[in-house]
């Protein structure tokens, strides 16, 4: 081993800068369940609080429910913790195979894929499925994973703005003369909250003969009547090329993630997906509570009608309030300071008052966006939301902002 | 290549397009533009100047003015 002192302190004043530009995150640490309310530990040694949380994509409420934990505890009796393989060689069990089958069927695709995380999903997608004459046409706001992925891929990539169809439309026309085009969209835009046009950007796919790929990780399970993703909600069932998705937040909040999408595509990213190829199989635990979640949500919308209703109180809770929000249809409720500063300083105090919920900014976000990110859950019951409300309406006062413009709220730090 | 550089990212990046843009102006370290949407950039400089600039040249701080980039722009 060589690990000098000059080594040591390279690392070590990379750290430094990191934490001088106030971008070092230091984790809280959770000393429950995943749920409506957890205890927290944060800083690390002080005193646990009891909070309500505000911010984990645990949407439905599954993370922790007795069915999915049952059903985890079936498949270490059953199919034991581990496979150590990989998919190909001796870690394809029975019930990975029903698993790919039964997503196929709730998402409504030819086929499914397996992958330890979406990450590992959106890391294969375009590197296995397109090569040096193609183009991948992204929103500007899509998901790191996404980035990353596309940066593995041979392919070129151009960006259009955020959701504006005339500048895809333009890029599309660009770009027509390219044998394979991919259009390459979030499904909800996870800092914002908002939804993607799936609807136009399907019909412009349709015009000039492109592909349309969608990550629906902040969706699947809940968005659309009966809870299949962004494509449900936007009228476009059937007609998305690939899908990916997660089983991280939604459906059980475990690990694992999924590309779903027409045979040939799924089949190509069996025989060529490097993540695919080269990582460990999903574990039997995550695989048969995935179906459990699943059954759960093919059984009753009981789940996400209550997320949506929990969604509209709390959009107009806060409105009502006078605190600024991203408008919008999806359970990630942005509220606006602008103000880094203000941001974090109000985060400091919902904690305090016993509400879990982060501030972002920039570079997490663009300059001069700051905001706190609320999730809803169908876990959280009006109880909390009312006790949630009533902790932002105190700080608000104490910072004087609510009814507040934008501009006045980048005037309090000055 | 300046003024085109400069109506180019007027178009594809600000949301005011009335922004003053000058060849020394920090594009990337102000956060005008997110190093993301390097990739358009580099997409328009080979469709308009024929040159293909390699994705490891195109960087947050290589790219960071208008200047900048038709430093390395010329080196290829």
């Amino acid at each position: 081993m060589s690990y000098s002192d000059q080594t040591r302190l390279s690392y070590q004043r990379t750290l430094q800068d990191i934490e001088e530009k106030g971008l070092y995150k230091n984790e809280r640490i959770i000393c429950d369940r995943q749920g409506a309310e957890v205890k927290v530990e944060f800083p690390v040694g002080s005193e646990q609080k009891q909070l309500i949380n505000m911010c984990s994509n645990n949407y439905l409420g599954l993370s922790s429910h007795p069915d999915v934990i049952k059903a985890a505890h079936e498949a270490l009796d059953h199919r034991g913790y581990g496979l150590s393989s990989v998919r190909f060689i001796c870690g394809t069990q029975d019930i990975h195979k029903e698993l790919e089958a039964r997503l196929s069927t709730f998402l409504g695709t030819e086929d499914t894929i397996l992958f330890s995380s979406c990450f590992d999903a959106n890391a294969a997608v375009f590197e296995t499925l397109l090569d040096e004459n193609d183009i991948m046409i992204s929103d500007r706001l899509v998901h790191a994973s996404i980035i990353d992925g596309m940066r593995l891929a041979k392919a070129q990539h151009d960006t259009y703005k955020h959701s504006d169809m005339k500048h895809l439309r333009k890029k599309l026309e660009m770009y027509q003369d390219r044998p394979r085009k991919i259009i390459i969209t979030d499904g909800v835009f996870s800092m914002d909250g908002d939804i993607a046009k799936l609807d136009e950007i399907v019909q412009l796919a349709e015009e000039f003969d492109a592909m349309v790929f969608v990550d629906d990780s902040h969706a699947t399970g809940f968005m659309g009547k009966n809870g299949r993703g962004i494509h449900e909600l936007c009228g476009v069932w059937g007609k998305i090329d690939v899908i990916t998705t997660t089983f991280g937040k939604a459906l059980g909040g475990a690990s694992g993630g999924c590309v779903s999408g027409h045979k040939e595509l799924i089949d190509l990213l069996r025989q060529r997906g490097r993540p695919y190829l080269f990582s460990n199989t999903l574990a039997p635990t995550i695989t048969m509570a995935t179906m459990k979640v699943i059954d759960i949500l093919e059984a009753s919308t009981e789940r996400r009608d209550k997320l949506e209703s929990n969604m509209i109180w709390w959009r107009k809770a806060l409105s009502d309030a006078g605190f600024i929000i991203v408008e919008g249809d999806s359970p990630i409720v942005p509220i606006m300071f602008y103000d880094a500063k203000l941001a974090q300083a109000f985060s400091n105090d919902l904690y305090q008052e016993g509400v879990f919920a982060v501030g972002f900014f920039f570079p997490v976000v663009a300059q001069g966006q700051a905001r706190i990110r609320t999730q809803l859950s169908a876990a959280h019951d009006m109880e909390h939301l009312e006790r949630a409300i009533a902790a932002f309406v105190k700080i608000g006062k104490k910072y004087n902002i609510l009814g507040k413009s934008k501009e006045e709220l980048l005037q309090i730090n000055q | 290549m300046k003024e085109k550089l400069i109506e180019f990212i007027r178009d594809e990046f600000l949301d005011e397009p009335d922004t003053e843009i000058t060849e020394n102006t920090k594009l990337i370290s102000s956060g005008m533009i997110d190093s993301f949407s390097l990739v358009s950039l580099q997409a328009f400089i080979q469709q308009e100047f024929g040159k293909r600039i390699p994705a490891p040249r195109i960087t947050a701080e290589s790219f960071d003015t208008v200047k900048q980039m038709i430093e390395v722009i010329k080196q290829f």
